[in-house]
Order: C-alpha cells, then sequence, then structure tokens
C-alpha cells in the first residue's frame, strides 16, 4: 500500500508538470481548428518551456526578490495541490491532509505571490494587473468556498479524499440538484481562478482587458518559463479538481497497481476531454467587460448558495440535518 | 502564593517601577529603564498565563485595597489565555518602545507618556484577573485612562491627534457607561458583585433581565473591541496614537473587549437563547466586511491596519456567536471547536497585527509617511522592516502557511459542520457567515497586497522613502519577537491544543477537548479533520526548490543573472511616478463596492492657455467616508448639538440663577423624598 | 418507479425549476430570458407529471401536459411575438443607443449584482418561511416546498425591479409558476377547474400586456415603464 499510495502521489505530480503543457497544446490545437486554422501543434507549449528554461535569466532593473521568488512559488503551489488532491487515487500517504480548505487557499497563495511580484516591478502595467487581479481573486473566494462546503455537506467532511470516494460509491450525490448547482459555480470559479475567458483572455496583449499577461509582462528567460508552466500547471490542476469531484469515475480507491494504471489514463483522458471541451466553448464565448466580471461572479456565487441551501431544502441529504 | 500570584504581583511591580522611572530618570536613560521594567511586566504576565494555561488556577480578595467593595482577584484558563496574549504583546512592544520612543522625535518620548505606558501595559495585563464587577470596571476604566493619555501622546505635532482623542474619549466612555449599567444591574439583581456570585446567580435570572444585561454588556465591550457599528474611535485613534500604542490597543487592548464578552455571556450568564448568539454573528459579519473593505479602500497605512483590526475582530465575534448557537442548541462538542477557533484567532491576530503595526511605526520613524501613495521602494532601504512586514502580511492574509490561516481554517471547519445542529435560524446563518468569512479573506488578500506591494516593494515615490534607513536595533528586536511568535503560531499551533481546551472549559463550555494537544497538526477529533501546517510548509519548500533548480537542469550552460530595462513602450524608461499607487490599487474594488461605499470623487483638469484640447493637469482626489458612521454618528451629534444650543438658554451667566438651581434642586429633592416617605 | 428514483427525479426538476428563475434575473437579453422561461415551463410540467406517475393518477399526468402546451409553448411563442412587434426592423439600427434598445433589458432599477445577491437572499427568506409548513408533513414532495416559494418572491423581484415590459411580463410569470409549482408541491396540486381558470386568466394577462405594449410602443417609442409616469402629468 505505502509504495502504491507513494507512487500515486509522485505519478500526479509528474502527470501534471509533464501533462501541464500538453494540456494546453491541446486546447490550442482545438481552438486554432475550430477557427480554421492549422495550428502550432499539440507539443508546441513544451518547445516554449524548454527554450525559455535555457535563455539567460534576466532581472528588470528595479524589481527584488519578491518578482524572483514569485514564479517558483507560484510553481510550488501547484505541485503541491497536484500531490494533495486525489486525481488518480484515493489511498495516498497525504489523504488525511488533503483538505479542500487548504487546496483553494494553496492556489489563492500563488496568485497573491505573483500579484506582489506585478506591484514589485513598479510599472503601470504590473500594478494594474495585480490590482484587478486581486479583485477577481478577492470576488471569487466566497463562491469557492460555498462550493466547497456544499460538496462538503453530503461527505460530512471537508476531507477531498472522503468526498470523492463517497462519490464514487454513492453516484447520486453527483446527479442530485446540489450536486449539480454546485458543478455549475465551481466551474465558473476555475475559469475565474485559472484565467480564462469569459473572466480573462490568456492570448491578450491589449490593456484595457489583460489581467494576468499585464502581471507577468516583465518576466523573461527562465522566469517567464516558469510563470508559464506555472500558469498551466494551475489549469491542469483545477481542471483536474473538476474531474475528480464531479467525474471521480475511475480513481484508484484501492490500493493496487492495475486500479493506479486504469485511473492514470482515465485522469489523463478526463482532463484532456475537459480542456477540449472548455477550448470548444472559449471560441463561442467572448470575453466580459471587466466590471462585468463582479455580475458573473455574483451569479456563481449565487449557484454555491443555492447548492448549500439545496442539499437541506430537498430531501437528499435533508431533515437529517 | 502560587505562581499566578506572584507573577501578577511582579507586573504590577515593574509596571509601578517603570512608572516611577518614566518620571524621575533622566532622559538618556528614561526610555532604556521604561521598556525593562515594561518588558519584565509583560513577561511576568505570560509566567502567570502560561502558569494559568497549564490548569494552575489562583484567586485574592484584598479586601483593603479599595474601600467598600476590596479587590477580587481570580485566575483561570480563560483569563490565562488572554493574560498570555497581552503580556506577549507587552513584552515585544515594550523592547520595540526602547527603540521608537528613545530618540526624542515623537512626543512619545515625553516624560508623561513614558510614565503612563508601563501603567497601560499593567492593565492590559491585569484586567483578565478581575474578579468582581468593581474590580474589573476600575482596570477597565484604568485602561481606558491610560491608552487615552498615550493616544495623546503627539497632539503637539498633529491636530487630528486631538480630534481622535476626543473622538476615543468619548465611545470609550459610552462603552464604560453601558458596561456599568450592565453589570451593576446585573449584581444589583443577583445580590453580590464577584464574578463567583454572578457565576452561581446569572443562570437563574429572568430571561429579560439576562437579556439587557447581556445586550448592554456586549454592545460596550463590543465597541471596544471595535466592531461595527460602533468602532468609530478605531481608525481615528489607531493611527494618531505612536506606533507603540497603537500595537499594544490593537494586539492587546481590543482583545479584552472579546474576553469580556466571553466572560460575561458564557461564564458568568451562562450561555444564553439563540437570538444573542445570531445578534452577535452579524455584529461580526457586518464588521468583518465592513471593515476589510474600509481597509481595501484607505491609502494610510495604519487606518488600513486599524479597518483590519475590525474585521479581525468581526471573524472572532462571528466565531464566538457560532459557539453560543451551538451551545445554545445542546452541540457543546462544536461549541467547544467555535470557541477555541476564535481564541485562537485572537491570540494569531494579536501577534500578526502587533508585528504589523510596529514594521508600520518602523516606517513612520523612517520616513514620516504613513501615506502608502507616497512611499515604496523601502524593501531596498530597509529590508529587515519589510521582511517582517511581508511575514505578518502573510499571518494576516489568512493563507498557508501563514498563522492567520490556521484559525481561520478551524473557525470555517466549525461553521461547516454545524449544519448538524439542526435549525432554520443555522441552515440560513451558517452558509452567509461561511461567505462572509470567504469574502473577507479575499479582500484581505487585496488590502495586504495592496500594503505590502505598493508600501514596501517597487520604487519609492517620494524623497522621504527614498532616504529611509533601517531602524535600530532594540525596535528590531521587539519585531523579530513578534515575528518568532507569528512563525511560532504558523507551524505548531498544536503546541496551544491544550492550553485552548482547558480556556474553553473554563469559558463554561464543556465539550470534550476540541483540539488534541500537542503534535504537529491540528486536529479535530469531534469532525474528522486535520491540518499539518508544517507538511504545507514542507511541501512548498520542496516545490519552490524543485522549480527554481528546473532553470539549472535545462540549461546548457551556467549564465549569471544580467541586469535589463524595463518595458518601457518605447517611451524613455518609466518613473515612480508611473507606477501604480494605493489609490489606483484600489480603483477596482471601489467600483465593484461603489453601492456600498458611495466613494466621493472629484476630477479636476486644468486646460493648458494655448488650446483647450490640451490639458496641463489633471487632478483626482478620493474620499471615502465612513458612511455608517456618517449616517450612524452625524444626526446624534448634531441633535447633541441642537439640544446643547438649547440648553444654553438656561445658562445666561447670571451667579444667582445657577445658585438658584443649585437651591431649587435640594428643595425638590427633599420635596420628593417627604412625600415619598 | 422506485421511491430513490422520483425523489432524486423531483428534485432535479425542482433545482431546474429554481435555476431557471435565477437565470431569468440573470441575464439580460430578453430572447434569452424567453428561452429559459420556456424551460422554466418544462421543468414545471415534470412536477405533475412525476407526481401523477408516483401517485398512480392519470389527471396530473393531463395536468403536466396542460401546462407544459401552455407555459413551455404558447406563452413563450406570444411573448416571442410581443418583442418581434416591439423591436421592428428599423428599430436594429440603434441598437446601440442605451436604454432604446428595445430587444435587452439595459439598465434594471436595481443593478445585476445586487439582484443577483437579493435572489439568494430571497432563497434563504423562501426555506425560513416554508419550514413550519415542511414540518408537517414531511414528504420529497413538501420538502421541496421552499423552491416554489423562492420562484414566486424572485417572480415579484423581477416584476418590482425590471423596466421593459416583456421583462416585467416575465417576472409575472414567473410569479404564477411559482404558485402553481407551490401548489403541486404542497398538496398534489390544486382541483384541475381552478387550475385552467387560472391558467386562462394568465393567457388572458398575457394577451393584455401585448396590447399594452404594442400601444407603449407607439406612444412613446419605448416599452420602458417609467415613461408611464408622463401619463401622471
Amino acid at each position: 500500500m505505502n509504495v502504491i499510495g507513494y507512487t500515486a502521489v509522485v505519478a500526479q505530480v509528474a502527470l501534471v508538470v509533464a501533462g501541464a503543457p500538453l494540456l494546453t497544446g491541446l486546447m490550442r490545437q482545438v481552438r486554432a481548428k475550430l477557427e480554421g486554422r492549422a495550428g502550432a501543434g499539440l507539443i508546441q507549449p513544451w518547445r516554449d518551456v524548454r527554450k525559455l528554461l535555457r535563455k539567460q535569466p534576466i532581472t528588470p532593473t528595479g524589481t527584488g526578490p519578491a518578482f524572483r521568488a514569485a514564479p517558483a512559488l507560484l510553481v510550488a503551489t501547484a505541485a503541491v495541490v497536484a500531490a494533495l488532491i486525489p486525481l488518480v487515487s484515493t489511498q495516498t500517504p497525504v489523504r488525511r491532509h488533503a483538505d479542500l480548505i487548504v487546496v483553494v487557499a494553496l492556489l489563492a497563495l500563488g496568485t497573491v505571490a505573483l500579484a506582489l511580484a506585478g506591484l514589485d516591478s513598479g510599472t503601470a502595467f504590473g500594478g494594474m494587473g495585480s490590482s484587478r487581479e486581486m479583485t477577481v481573486a478577492g470576488l471569487v473566494e466566497p463562491t469557492m468556498l460555498l462550493a466547497v462546503f456544499a460538496l462538503s455537506i453530503p461527505a460530512g467532511t471537508t476531507n477531498l479524499p472522503a468526498i470523492v470516494s463517497g462519490a464514487i460509491h454513492d453516484p447520486t450525490r453527483l446527479a442530485s440538484p446540489a450536486g449539480l448547482l454546485a458543478t455549475a459555480a465551481l466551474a465558473v470559479a476555475v475559469l475565474a481562478e485559472a484565467g480564462r475567458i469569459p473572466v480573462d483572455n490568456p492570448a491578450t496583449h491589449l490593456e484595457l482587458t489583460m489581467i494576468h499577461e499585464a502581471m507577468v509582462l516583465e518576466y523573461a528567460g527562465p522566469d517567464l518559463a516558469l510563470v508559464e508552466l506555472g500558469s498551466q500547471m494551475r489549469l491542469t490542476v483545477l481542471l483536474g479538481l473538476l474531474t475528480s469531484l464531479f467525474a471521480p469515475w475511475g480513481i484508484a480507491t484501492s490500493a493496487t497497481w492495475t486500479a493506479l494504471a486504469i485511473a492514470l489514463v482515465l485522469f489523463a483522458l478526463k482532463v484532456a476531454a475537459l480542456g477540449a471541451v472548455l477550448a470548444a466553448a472559449e471560441v463561442f464565448w467572448a470575453k466580459v467587460r471587466l466590471f462585468r466580471v463582479p455580475e458573473l461572479l455574483a451569479g456563481s456565487f449565487l449557484l454555491a448558495l443555492l447548492a448549500v441551501t439545496a442539499s437541506y431544502f430537498l430531501s437528499g441529504t435533508g431533515g437529517g440535518l | 502564593m502560587s505562581v499566578v500570584g506572584s507573577a501578577l504581583f511582579g507586573a504590577a511591580g515593574a509596571a509601578c517601577a517603570g512608572s516611577l522611572a518614566g518620571l524621575l530618570a533622566p532622559a538618556r536613560l528614561r526610555a532604556a529603564l521604561v521598556g525593562a521594567c515594561t518588558a519584565v511586566a509583560g513577561l511576568a504576565g505570560v509566567v502567570a498565563g502560561v502558569a494559568a494555561l497549564d490548569g494552575g488556577r489562583w484567586s485574592a480578595d484584598l479586601p483593603e485595597v479599595l474601600p467598600l467593595a476590596g479587590v477580587h482577584l481570580a485566575v483561570d484558563a480563560l483569563s490565562g489565555l488572554f493574560m498570555v496574549v497581552s503580556g506577549a504583546v507587552v513584552a515585544a512592544v515594550a523592547v520595540y518602545a526602547v527603540g521608537y520612543a528613545g530618540h526624542g522625535v515623537h512626543g512619545a518620548s515625553s516624560r508623561g507618556a513614558q510614565a503612563v505606558l508601563p501603567l497601560f501595559a499593567a492593565t492590559l495585563v491585569l484586567v483578565p484577573a478581575a474578579a468582581s464587577v468593581s474590580t474589573f470596571l476600575l482596570l477597565w476604566e484604568a485602561m481606558a485612562l491610560t491608552s487615552l493619555l498615550l493616544v495623546l501622546a503627539e497632539h503637539r505635532q498633529r491636530p487630528a491627534v486631538r480630534e481622535a482623542g476626543v473622538w476615543y474619549a468619548v465611545m470609550t466612555h459610552l462603552g464604560l457607561v453601558g458596561l456599568l449599567a450592565g453589570l451593576a444591574w446585573f449584581a444589583g439583581q443577583v445580590g453580590g458583585e464577584t464574578f463567583a456570585e454572578l457565576r452561581a446567580g446569572g443562570p437563574e435570572l429572568s430571561p429579560t433581565v439576562r437579556g439587557t444585561v447581556f445586550v448592554l454588556v456586549t454592545a460596550a465591550l463590543a465597541s471596544k473591541a471595535g466592531a461595527v457599528p460602533l468602532h468609530a474611535w478605531l481608525p481615528r485613534a489607531h493611527p494618531e496614537a505612536p506606533s507603540h500604542v497603537s500595537a499594544l490597543m490593537s494586539a492587546a487592548m481590543v482583545n479584552l473587549g472579546v474576553y469580556g464578552i466571553v466572560r460575561v455571556g458564557f461564564d458568568l450568564l451562562g450561555g444564553g437563547p439563540r437570538w444573542w448568539w445570531l445578534a452577535l454573528i452579524a455584529t461580526g459579519a457586518l464588521s468583518a466586511v465592513y471593515g476589510i473593505l474600509q481597509a481595501a479602500m484607505s491609502a494610510d497605512l495604519k487606518r488600513l491596519l486599524a479597518y483590519s483590526t475590525s474585521e479581525n475582530m468581526g471573524l472572532v465575534l462571528i466565531g464566538i456567536g457560532a459557539s453560543g448557537l451551538f451551545a445554545a442548541a445542546g452541540h457543546p462538542a462544536l461549541a467547544g471547536v467555535a470557541l477555541a477557533a476564535a481564541l485562537l484567532h485572537v491570540v494569531n491576530h494579536a501577534a500578526f497585527k502587533a508585528l504589523l503595526f510596529c514594521a508600520a511605526g518602523a516606517v513612520l520613524h523612517a520616513t514620516g509617511l504613513r501615506d502608502l501613495d507616497r512611499l515604496g521602494g523601502l524593501r531596498a532601504t530597509m529590508p529587515m522592516t519589510a521582511g517582517l512586514f511581508a511575514l505578518a502580511a502573510l499571518g494576516a492574509v489568512a493563507l498557508p502557511p501563514g498563522n492567520g490561516f490556521i484559525s481561520e481554517w478551524l473557525l470555517l471547519q466549525s461553521l461547516i459542520h454545524g449544519l448538524e445542529v439542526p435549525g432554520v435560524a443555522t441552515a440560513i446563518v451558517l452558509p452567509l457567515a461561511v461567505a462572509v468569512i470567504a469574502l473577507s479573506a479575499g479582500l484581505a488578500a487585496a488590502v495586504f497586497v495592496k500594503a505590502l506591494g505598493v508600501g514596501f516593494f517597487a520604487r519609492p515615490r517620494s524623497e522621504q522613502a527614498a532616504k529611509a534607513t533601517e531602524c535600530p536595533a532594540s525596535m528590531l528586536a521587539g519585531m523579530g519577537l513578534l515575528a518568532a511568535c507569528c512563525v511560532g503560531l504558523a507551524v505548531l499551533p498544536g503546541v496551544l491544543g491544550g492550553g485552548l481546551n482547558r480556556a474553553v472549559v473554563a469559558a463554561g463550555v464543556d465539550g470534550e477537548a476540541p483540539l488534541r494537544a500537542g503534535g504537529l497538526d491540528v486536529r479535530l477529533d469531534a469532525l474528522s479533520s486535520r491540518l499539518a501546517p508544517l507538511w504545507v510548509v514542507a511541501g512548498l519548500t520542496a516545490g519552490v526548490l524543485f522549480a527554481s533548480a528546473l532553470p539549472r537542469l535545462a540549461a546548457r550552460r551556467r549564465e549569471r543573472r544580467r541586469n535589463a530595462r524595463l518595458w518601457d513602450c518605447g517611451g524613455g524608461a518609466p518613473t515612480p511616478r508611473m507606477a501604480y499607487t494605493a489609490t489606483s490599487f484600489a480603483e477596482p474594488l471601489q467600483r465593484v463596492f461603489d453601492d456600498v461605499l458611495a466613494p466621493e470623487q472629484d476630477v479636476d483638469v486644468t486646460h493648458a492657455r494655448e488650446s483647450a484640447y490640451l490639458v496641463e493637469r489633471v487632478r483626482y482626489q478620493r474620499r471615502v467616508p465612513d458612511r455608517i458612521e456618517h449616517r450612524l454618528y452625524r444626526p446624534v451629534m448634531d441633535l447633541l448639538a441642537a439640544a446643547g444650543n438649547s440648553a444654553r438658554r438656561l445658562a445666561p451667566g447670571s451667579m444667582h440663577l445657577y445658585l438658584g438651581y443649585g437651591f431649587f434642586g435640594l428643595v425638590t429633592l427633599l420635596v420628593v423624598l417627604a412625600v415619598g416617605w | 418507479m422506485s421511491e430513490a428514483t422520483f425523489t432524486q427525479l423531483l428534485d432535479l426538476a425542482c433545482g431546474g425549476f429554481l435555476l431557471a428563475a435565477v437565470i431569468v434575473l440573470w441575464r439580460r437579453e430578453l430572447t434569452a430570458i424567453i428561452q429559459v422561461f420556456a424551460l422554466q415551463g418544462l421543468a414545471l410540467a415534470a412536477i405533475p407529471l412525476l407526481l401523477g406517475l408516483h401517485e398512480h393518477r392519470a389527471d396530473l399526468v393531463a395536468v403536466a401536459a396542460g401546462i407544459a402546451a401552455l407555459r413551455a409553448g404558447l406563452l413563450p411563442y406570444l411573448m416571442r411575438r410581443a418583442l418581434i412587434a416591439s423591436a421592428p426592423a428599423e428599430d436594429r439600427g440603434r441598437r446601440h443607443r442605451e436604454g432604446s434598445d428595445e430587444r435587452r433589458e439595459t439598465q434594471p432599477v436595481v443593478n445585476v449584482a445586487a439582484s443577483l445577491l437579493t435572489a439568494a437572499m430571497l432563497t434563504l427568506l423562501a426555506y425560513a418561511v416554508a419550514q413550519p409548513l415542511v414540518a408537517l408533513d414531511p414528504t420529497p414532495a413538501t420538502r421541496a416546498l421552499p423552491v416554489g416559494l423562492a420562484v414566486v418572491l424572485i417572480g415579484f423581484f423581477v416584476l418590482a425591479t425590471r423596466r421593459r415590459a416583456l421583462a416585467q411580463v416575465v417576472g409575472f410569470l414567473l410569479l404564477d409558476n411559482g404558485i402553481t409549482a407551490t401548489a403541486f408541491l404542497a398538496a398534489s396540486g390544486v382541483p384541475l377547474i381552478v387550475e385552467l381558470g387560472v391558467s386562462f386568466d394568465v393567457l388572458l394577462a398575457v394577451l393584455v400586456l401585448q396590447i399594452l405594449t404594442t400601444r407603449m410602443r407607439t406612444a412613446f417609442g419605448t416599452t420602458d415603464l417609467d415613461d408611464l409616469r408622463e401619463l401622471a402629468d
């Protein structure tokens, strides 16, 4: 059990680190095909990261330690989250500590680190980006935690492996109104946290609309590689979190090698499918104005609150509570 | 006499010695002597508190000290917890104050201020030891008066200090009136004034009496804790006080408001009906959201920290309210967790807020500025202070691996599991409370990113900020002590477990121990949740090492870091004036919460003389008035002013009339007595 | 149909019913609002259908069919026609002018984020109010009672805060949907004749409002109800 458990954790982290650029490549490729372009190919983001990692490190004048530390911290938070979430197995050595609130807070820590780096550069772009990023991050938090609340009600705990294995054994939880509303709310929150359309456009370089790109404008070389890798890992981890919570089938609940192997393959497929769907949807969506974002987040907050209330409104778990 | 007793007397003695030293010692030695005595008083408080947390109980009756009532002192684990917090903050801040007040540039170094400081420190340590109504009120008033004198220390330097002092004096004394009325009535109904008698008689009183006492006392104490809408003094007094005094007030004095609420609500009244606690949760929620929103808008570093105190006390009140709610519904285990979370948050908040105020004081000391818009670049000139501020800010944003995260995590756990308690009230209040905590945590992240990023990072926006130098060693030492507390609380919160359990039991919530004592992680046996801060730190460290190694692994040859110009869009190197300021950082949030905050904006465009299309200067001004204060206090103050004006007619200046009033009053009294008998 | 499946499906129908009301509050395009309203009609029809299948009552199934035809078919159709009538072709040229756009609820009295938060509070209120009723007879259907009440409240809120006449019609219909849902959930439906009468009333009201909208358009050139104030002058 122990060996398999440790292998599962290592596999999760390795898969997220190695797979994140591929996921981005896949999403760009899907988008390109739908828009009638040839696309750069699946492994282009990998090549980009490798190229950037090999370049000479550059420090813009007037930046300090926060600027240099942020990329590593961003990657580190995403890696720790990848280790904590039961992406492929619920029987990992960290399962007792895999608390959903900790996961949410660690992701926020990455955001904060990057926002500080944006301010540290001392340029208008950096400040603008971090100001907007922190506004969005601050408003996403209630949705995130209420969705956590809704998810923890049927399981009776905020422990992720417990929630996931509970859902595997009792799939009707997922099809209940509470489960569906929580999915919707968390999905919107994930879009905002990962900086995707309609909250932020990862491909834009227009100052009116930039959020994430404005923050990291000063990065170059290996630092930029880490920032890119970190953002890609965040996206992967967030999509992985969604799949683990709402499509948990295939995640190993027993400590056997076959279960683990199947779970790994299924995890890759599920996240790739979700990414492709997201990319396809993004073709049809427009980015909303920055000051319409609160509306979107208020809506997702409402969904999350309804998810919490629905779980005791409606009979599923009600009454007993 | 036990350890607790002797330590407390030691604290009082050290404080008196410090006060004498402040009065008599020559100016050159004054700061050091006062600092040493105050630190000793603080340490004695820590010793007494630790002994009490360890299970020691102590009580003393000193009938001869105070005529009529006498002084009653008693220490249990709940008092002990607050003594430890006050004592530790006092000790560290005393060390800091040696440097801060010792340089003679502030009013804080004057003879009077130096003499009062140890007394204030001693009351902070002693208030939790009071065990009768008269003793409590006496110490409480001593604390209020000494803090008022200290707030006014710099009144010669800045006129704003006087206004702040008036606000503080009025609010704190209105609070005292409420407290006096509530506790005196309580004592009158029970027929005794020691806490032991109140404890015995409290639960038997009629619900109306209990409710009124609770409302009066809680309102007064919540005002001391800075809860909205009774917070108006806090954002005025904390910024205007000398920084070490702000630290003491924000990290130790406001806690005592919380102590009073727990002591009276849980211990003396023995818990109460649901509406008490719902009202407390509502107050807490309002304070949390409103406080952090005002902090987000504030560009004054110390004002921002003061509003953040309101926010954190709001979170604590939510925890206390939830605990009372669970206890009223008959779930002592959950009530214990919620109360432990609230108390732990008090401890954590004290650690990081004291450090934040001290660091803000160091900045003020070095630059003379509190305005974030004009600071910046301090990480280069004051690296230690910037690092310490960053450490404290990590605690304040409630993200791992900071210490604030642990208590907020506990609070969230207790609320999330609170749905097990049946009832419409919990079903509606708990999700909203979770949302409020999440929103305030999210906004707190924005607030402290702003404070740290704009105030300490980037490049200096003013000459003072550019010329700043690192503060003296004693200030750094004081801050270092607080930083050590922050780190300890963040990494090894389990150490406090046993003490917290005992404090919760002493408050009268008898669940089985909510927290597993000792160990590396925080474990909630009742809720099957656990948190291992040390592992999170280890994981993050490993992750950072891995990420920093990636470029080395990928690189073909090692190349040195090269400096490069900032991206300037081809328009020449960007100047610090182009960087984002605190005001601009807060602009999106201000727009989002426009309806709540109702900011006043003023854009003033000066056109060039040659053409109306060329702009010479644009002046943008934003003021975010405290709306609650505006709506709530202004009418009352106007009413009072009108009443005062009309009452002026009674006093035309004639001596005969004044004597006549006295005579008339005496006769009326006698008539009433004669008829009434 | 097993008890568990019935409960699950009923909950889903109620969840969808409430969600539709929330989305009406969220969206600005009137066409989208009408679509969502039609979907809500289907969710509403599903409730008596499920109840009928569960309790083996043919009349409920018939009522379900009637509701589906009226609320998901006829009413949305009428509203769509009203929308097309009120925003004729020449109007599209000046669609960009704020406030004069007939196809969008551009500026509700309460902004969208605030109305969503209000809807959250209203839902909680509905839950609190319905608790004593649920306690009388806790079956799966009565437990979902707050959903009906919440939709009633949200409908009233839409009615009170929207400027476009058509959006207000939708608010009114939401209110009516909520009442119908409450009736079904609380007592397995009102008698058929009452339901028919109410539906007829609703139809009539929509027709009247449609005529009113057209009249308003010819008189004022817009359906912004604030312009009705001019009538008082």
